[in-house]
């Protein structure tokens, strides 16, 4: 039998198994590795057969696990098994491509798929068209090879020497391309020259593309490296062209005056050190740079920190006190306590500094009273608000490492001053935020701690600063929201609420004139007698300091330099009448007392932020079986007084001669104005048991006398806070007979003599007292056992 | 991109033959002689049946084709493993003469086919 006849059987019966992902060319050799059984059966089949010829086809969906004759595409290649061997339940075998078959019927699906197949003839159109066809795809396959990196000294020309027809040199071209088995698939069912050309030729245009691409991509890169090299090369070629010019690039001339600086400012040794470092790096970079500018700032700022430069202290106790009492009025004990810090320090220079903070009502002096003792000290000044601070990086400022970083506020100060021992104010430290970034107050503590404040770190710096000799004086409005571990490390002083004559006094001391030379007048233009002033401070203002005051001064001067200006007058006096065409219906008049009390009102005492006020406690009966009734914006305290004043005056009720009665069948209902002010506190306790006494009385109260003071369901009256802005207020009012716990007869030694002058005090210890002096019927019988 | 796997394999196995290395048949081992009239051409089939085998010449071109069947197969074995190659070869020998006027001889022994051209000159 001759191969020609061979080749005319046109149909058999072969094994046959499913590839997935790939396909067999013929001509092409491919490994090819069975684990199914039906597919080793198939191949068991094969061997036993005496030609060992199997049928590949190639699935049409990779994801079948087993796919059925169905899922196989129907033209594939006949295949010789050249060489097998089995390993681990898998058949690894290499198979021959030999011809391509189309599956015409099948025989068999189990054990293995055999089938009925006929060999496809290769194709063999010809013509010009073929040949021009064949030569652009060896062009073509020519260039896939070069551009591709892969590099096993491939030669495509002897690769395809024996094949004689296009259409196989096109299966080994379309073999060394990774495309889609669809793609394959095609390809080996072109079923023309013609076709199968055209075909591996757009396959080949477009690996040719994306190799070209690939190449851009990688090029485009290799080029920006180089274009930063060139800059960097010719830099130093500038750099050495310069040099020889005797000239020096701006980096360096920069880095030749910072250098000047370094050496001319007065730096400890340590920071010289690192001066040089750094100078060492900035002279290697390029002022292009983006750390150049950091660098650079960082430098300047440690070159021209005040290390070692500072104000020489003027310890003239005499002078001192002067600048105090030039700058403000009365204060007496805060400006003592001053004068006596002063003098400490004079003794003893080593001694650390002090950490003074000033709590008081805003706008009584604190940040001015600051400002006067660096004057008095002859130190420089400098303050920043903490008021709602909330991140710590703002002190101790941020790591160079981040954009933008900049030193914390300390620093900051202590550059902007250029003396390391200024006066630092730190005002609102009360208003100190705190969050997830950190707790400045936390970081406050290193700051204000003497011990540990001469080896500062400020993470810009990122040098230790002493801070021990600067005169830190820190001001709050209440000492309630500091932290108590940062508390513990100042020194507080209270500056209490002027009273109405030191407003009166600082308003002609400084407020009048400082107001009228800003509206552009003259001091004989403008009079404002004792009497308007205190006028104004009643009726216009409500403070515990004087800037309210001071605005509604300013406001007064203001509306007569304008009458001046408009040329209607020379010459003003302000009359009290006047104030209400000037300023308006009076804004407060609740202050004053009032002008007669019912039964069942008493006036106490209270403190707040912005002073004591005087506050009237009033109660009415209510019908019998309600309970107690209590409005006003109490708080718990508050309101527990009020208990305890109604449970002492039924327990007394038989010494105080009250109808035990009236107290237990009827209600009470006890209001505070005003209502709309939330209340809290112990000290209104007498004075709720003189108005419910007065009520059950049926007897008024005194209306000449306010009272404070805590009580016990015993009667016993305990001490309180805040006399002194009490007693101001109880003055103020016009009220001039004042009850007072016995134990708080010290307090009175912080008010002024005028009003203590004025002012009339009982003192009692308990509450019998407290009802004898406050309701002129009540009649106290003794004791009973 | 190249599939490069499939490549090395086909490196691998015919990179030194001075065969066209992509051909659907197998190639037998060849030993050439050279006599004073003539050449010895010795080749390597064994297994194959005579009758499988034809021999044709053009020119300077000894061309020998067929094909080895493989008769021991049995259907109750199992293949373990396969080292030799089955179906048709093909070996195409090119001699430094013009071989149409030879005359052929041909001897088949012990699985070795000698072929013995006696060139007229």
């Amino acid at each position: 039998m001759s191969m020609n006849e061979e080749k005319k059987i046109q149909e058999t019966k072969l094994p046959a198994i499913p590839l997935r992902n790939s396909l067999l060319y013929p001509n092409l050799t491919i490994p090819i590795s069975v684990g199914r059984a039906d597919s080793q059966a198939a191949i068991e089949a094969a061997l036993a057969s005496e030609d060992k010829l199997v049928g590949i086809f190639a699935q049409r969906d990779a994801t079948v696990e087993s796919p059925k004759i169905e899922d196989l595409y129907s033209i594939g290649s006949v295949g010789v098994i050249r060489r097998m061997h089995r390993h681990e339940n898998m058949i690894h075998m290499m198979v021959q491509g030999v011809q391509r078959i189309e599956r015409i019927d099948i025989v068999q699906r189990s054990p293995y798929i055999s089938l009925k197949v006929r060999y496809l003839p290769d194709p063999d159109d010809s013509g010009s068209e073929i040949e021009a066809l064949q030569r652009s795809m060896l062009e073509l396959g020519h260039k896939v090879l070069a551009l591709s990196a892969f590099e096993i000294g491939l030669d495509l020309d002897k690769l395809i020497s024996g094949l004689r027809l296009p259409i196989h040199q096109a299966y080994v071209l379309a073999s060394l391309l990774s495309i889609d088995i669809s793609k394959h698939q095609a390809l080996l069912s072109a079923q023309t020259q013609h076709q199968a050309l055209e075909l591996i030729i757009e396959y080949l245009n477009h690996e040719v593309q994306i190799l070209e691409l690939q190449t851009k991509i990688a090029s485009t890169t290799q080029s920006k490296m180089d274009k930063q090299q060139r800059e960097f090369l010719l830099r130093q070629q500038l750099r050495t062209i310069q040099e020889e010019l005797g000239e020096s690039s701006p980096e360096q001339a920069d880095v030749v005056e910072l250098r000047k600086k370094s050496e001319e400012a007065d730096i400890p040794d340590f920071v010289v050190k690192e001066v040089e470092k750094e100078l060492a790096r900035l002279e290697r970079m390029s002022a292009a740079s983006p750390d150049y500018q950091l660098t650079r700032t960082h430098l300047d700022l440690v070159i021209e920190l005040p290390w070692n430069k500072s104000t020489q202290d003027v310890y003239d106790l005499d002078h001192s006190r002067k600048t105090l009492d030039h700058d403000h009025f009365d204060l007496e004990d805060v400006k003592e306590r001053i004068v006596e810090h002063l003098a400490v320090m004079k003794l003893n220079p080593e001694a650390k500094s002090p950490i003074i903070c000033f709590v008081g009502p805003p706008g009584v002096g604190k940040t001015s009273l600051g400002q006067s003792i660096s004057r008095a000290l002859g130190r420089k000044f400098e303050r920043m608000s903490l008021g709602g601070l909330h991140d710590e990086a703002e002190l101790r400022g941020h790591r160079r490492t981040y954009i933008g970083a900049m030193p914390g506020r300390i620093i900051e100060a202590i550059h902007r001053v250029g003396v390391n021992n200024p006066l630092l104010m730190l005002d609102e430290v009360d208003k100190l935020g705190r969050d997830f970034r950190g707790d400045p107050a936390a970081a406050l503590m290193e700051i204000l701690d003497p011990e540990q404040n001469s080896e500062f770190h400020d993470n810009y710096l990122d040098l230790p600063f002493d801070l021990s000799d600067v005169f830190f004086i820190v001001t709050a409005n209440t000492l309630d929201t500091i932290p108590t571990p940062l508390l513990d490390r100042l020194e507080v002083i209270h500056l209490s609420g002027y009273s109405d004559e030191e407003k009166k006094e600082i308003a002609i001391r400084y407020l009048i004139d400082r107001n009228v030379k800003e509206s552009g007048l003259s001091l004989e233009q403008l009079t404002i007698p004792d009497e308007t002033l205190y006028s104004i401070i009643h009726k216009y203002t409500r403070e515990s300091g004087v800037r309210q005051l001071e605005r509604t001064i300013g406001k007064l001067a203001r509306k007569i330099a304008m009458r001046v200006a408009q040329g209607n007058q020379e010459k003003v006096t302000i009359k009290k009448e006047d104030l209400i065409d000037l300023l308006g219906p009076p804004k407060f008049t609740m202050e004053e007392a009032r002008e007669s009390l019912p039964p069942g009102v008493a006036a106490g005492l209270a403190w707040t932020q912005v002073g004591g006020v005087v506050i009237y406690v009033e109660s009415a009966l209510l019908p019998e079986g309600k309970e107690l009734m209590l409005t006003g914006q109490l708080g718990d305290i508050m309101q527990e007084s009020a208990k305890a004043a109604q449970s002492y005056l039924w327990s007394h009720a038989d010494q105080l001669q009250l109808n035990k009665d009236k107290i237990s069948k009827s209600g009470v209902h006890i209001h505070v104005p005003a209502g709309a002010t939330p209340k809290d506190g112990p000290s209104a306790g007498v004075t709720m048991v003189t108005s419910l006494a007065s009520l059950y009385l049926n007897s008024a109260a005194r209306l000449d006398t306010a009272m404070t003071g805590e009580i016990t369901l015993t009667g016993l009256v305990l001490p309180v806070g805040g006399i002194k802005e009490k007693v101001l207020a109880a003055h103020r009012a016009g009220i001039y007979r004042v009850i007072l716990p016995k134990s708080n007869e010290n307090d009175l030694r912080d008010l002024p003599k005028h009003v203590l002058d004025k002012m009339k005090f009982v003192f009692a210890e308990r509450v019998e007292e407290v009802l004898a002096q406050a309701i002129p019927t009540v009649q106290i019988l003794n004791k009973v056992a | 991109m190249i599939n490069k796997e499939l490549s090395e394999i086909v490196e691998q196995l015919f990179g030194d033959s001075s065969e066209p290395i992509l051909k659907s048949n197998w190639h037998p081992r060849a030993d050439i002689y050279r006599y004073r009239k003539g050449w010895l051409i010795k080749l390597e089939l064994a297994g194959v049946r005579q009758d499988d085998i034809e021999v044709n010449v053009s020119g300077t071109i000894l061309k020998i084709e067929g094909k080895r069947r493989d008769l021991v197969a049995k259907d109750a074995s199992e293949a373990y493993k396969m080292e030799i190659s089955y179906n048709r070869f093909e070996r195409v020998i090119e001699l430094p003469e013009k071989l149409e006027d030879a005359k052929i001889v041909m001897d088949f022994n012990q699985g070795m086919l000698l072929i013995h051209l006696h060139c007229k000159k």
